[in-house]
């Protein structure tokens, strides 16, 4: 007697294959467009999922939580300030009072919390997919994403004629970290001019993340590290209360957004 | 602002403007401190300027505010655009729904933005001091790159109280140690570590010893304004520029003298506040 009910290859595929397409067509004008699955891009996701606004997350990896897994040097325990330690009540992530104002918790647990809270909440996401372009509307306001498959990267240049496709949104969020990916592209249309200078140890560097988190340019609001990059802020000093913060501030910013127009 | 050498010029105020999050009372101890040292100036503490604005100001100021940010520390500040985020963000702190920090001014145009928006008629026997919360540096043309600052002194001179903390560097093994604890991913661990390592070796944010170096700084904006010398080369005298918190805390808090010739010059001062251009 076998364990499984009966299928066939041919009926896996077409699950597989009619949901993609069924998604995508979804994905085609959605209300925000997050691109980067990291803490800060799956918190602002997450945030405006439960707000009942449509969002999509554009991950280039297969797995989402980008740094989110781990701390520093390759361990697993990740530090959280306060007040950022309520996000993880509101996770049930379990975590540890290391001293007054400064929380631990395992890397894994928190970040496959995190994925799992934004799912249940409603967030769809698009992974392997790369972040390739913006689209640009009236007075060059930012109205969506135009993104390939990631592996196209990875193609001999020869065959790499493979067209991305453009998907629609009132807004977009930058959440892909350092590299702050969507701005750096407006950056190269001369839309916009980012300081790029690097660290300099200020102990106020996670409030500044936080404070400045939200539109940087018509359409597009950052978030998490990308807002360090794009405002020329401290690099050094944060931990992942400030990327869980700056997620939610940048929800918040859109949601305001959304409702007025 | 300019003076006539055949004139007579003498100090008949001093204007501190408290911080933008601080209120008057905050720098009481300040005031007293300067009338004791200039019984014939007034002293007058008023509110941060950059607080209660109305719109139409806080528009034009918080584009020039986010223009004067220190975008590469290698280079003098040059004119910019800035982006709608950074307006957006100098527009919410100039109403009180941002927090301050992180961000760097250039000194000298943070100095010019404040003369041009509320300075501008002041005369010169009036000594201006603004502290504020932001952080504030000058481009150096002995190494070619932007040092935040304590004091910028000028008119009006501008004193960073974040600046105290973070301008003058800290104790030598306090690098050797931030080396030794760790990544940069552990930041804000390895932080509060060190601050528990090196306890009192440096001022830092709440520290009370802030309050007397801040008086020492409003000091060495006053001597600059009528003397218009910029600091003592001699590190035991309060008006020395300390680059070095081990510096600031002994001539500011620990020993907070003045060398002959200043306490010369002080003296004088006391007596007949006369303006030295």
């Amino acid at each position: 007697m076998p364990i499984f009910e009966k299928s066939s290859e041919s009926s896996v595929t077409r699950a597989i294959v009619s949901q993609f397409a069924k998604d995508m067509e979804g994905f085609a004008d959605t209300d925000v467009i997050v691109i980067g699955g990291g803490p800060s891009g799956l918190m602002a996701a997450r945030d405006l999922a439960l707000k009942k606004v449509k969002v999509l997350v554009v991950e280039r990896n297969n797995y989402l939580g980008g740094g989110f897994w781990i701390g520093g040097f390759l361990m697993n325990t990740v530090t959280i300030r306060a007040p950022a330690q309520k996000v993880l009540d509101e996770l049930e992530v379990k975590y540890k009072m290391y001293e007054k104002g400064l929380y631990m918790t395992p890397g894994p647990l928190a970040c496959s919390k995190l994925i799992a809270s934004a799912c249940e909440a409603g967030v769809s996401i698009l992974n392997m997919t790369k972040f390739d372009d913006v689209v640009l509307r009236e007075k060059n306001r930012v109205a969506g994403a135009v993104v390939n498959w990631t592996p196209v990267d990875a193609l001999p240049r020869q065959i790499t004629c493979v067209d991305p496709v453009a998907l629609e949104s009132k807004l977009v969020i930058d959440s892909t970290g350092h590299d702050a990916m969507v701005v750096k592209k407006l950056e190269e249309r001369g839309l916009i001019k980012t300081p790029g200078f690097g660290a300099m140890w200020i102990e106020k560097s996670e409030d500044a993340v936080v404070e400045h988190t939200g539109f940087c340019h018509p359409g597009l609001i950052v978030t998490g590290m990308a807002v360090s990059t794009t405002f020329g802020l401290p690099r050094m000093g944060p931990t992942f209360g400030s990327m869980l913060l700056s997620g939610r501030k940048g929800a918040k910013v859109a949601y305001e957004h959304l409702k007025k127009h | 602002m300019s003076i006539s050498r055949s004139t007579k010029k003498r100090l008949r105020a001093i204007e501190i403007c408290a911080s933008e999050d601080s209120s008057i009372r905050a720098f009481t101890k300040t005031k007293s401190y300067l009338e004791s040292l200039f019984p014939k100036a007034e002293v007058v503490v008023k509110l941060s300027p950059l607080r209660n604005l109305p719109t139409g100001k806080i528009d034009k100021l918080s584009h020039d505010l986010a223009s004067a940010r220190v975008k590469d520390i290698s280079s003098p500040i040059h004119s910019f655009e800035p982006m709608s985020g950074e307006v957006d963000y100098e527009s919410r702190a100039l109403k009180g729904e941002a927090k301050l920090g992180g961000v760097v001014y250039d000194g000298r145009m943070f100095e010019d933005i404040l003369m041009r928006h509320f300075f501008r008629k002041r005369s010169v026997e009036t000594a201006s001091i603004v502290y504020t919360d932001r952080l504030v540096s000058t481009f150096s043309r002995d190494d070619l790159r932007h040092h935040l600052r304590t004091v910028v002194c000028g008119f009006p001179s501008i004193i960073s109280v974040p600046g105290v903390v973070e301008a003058p560097a800290k104790p030598r093994e306090y690098y050797v140690a931030k080396q030794m604890l760790g990544p940069e991913g552990t930041g804000g661990l390895r932080s509060e570590r060190l601050k528990t390592l090196m306890k009192g070796k440096f001022i830092d944010y709440g520290d009370p010893r802030s309050s007397l170096v801040l008086q020492g700084l409003a000091l060495q904006a006053v001597v600059h304004h009528i003397t218009l010398e910029e600091f003592c080369p001699n590190p035991q005298c309060r008006l020395f520029n300390a680059h070095w918190q081990e510096d600031l805390i002994r001539t500011q808090v620990d020993s907070p003298q003045f060398c002959a010739e200043h306490e010369a010059l002080l003296s004088d001062l006391s007596r007949d506040p006369l303006i030295k251009w």
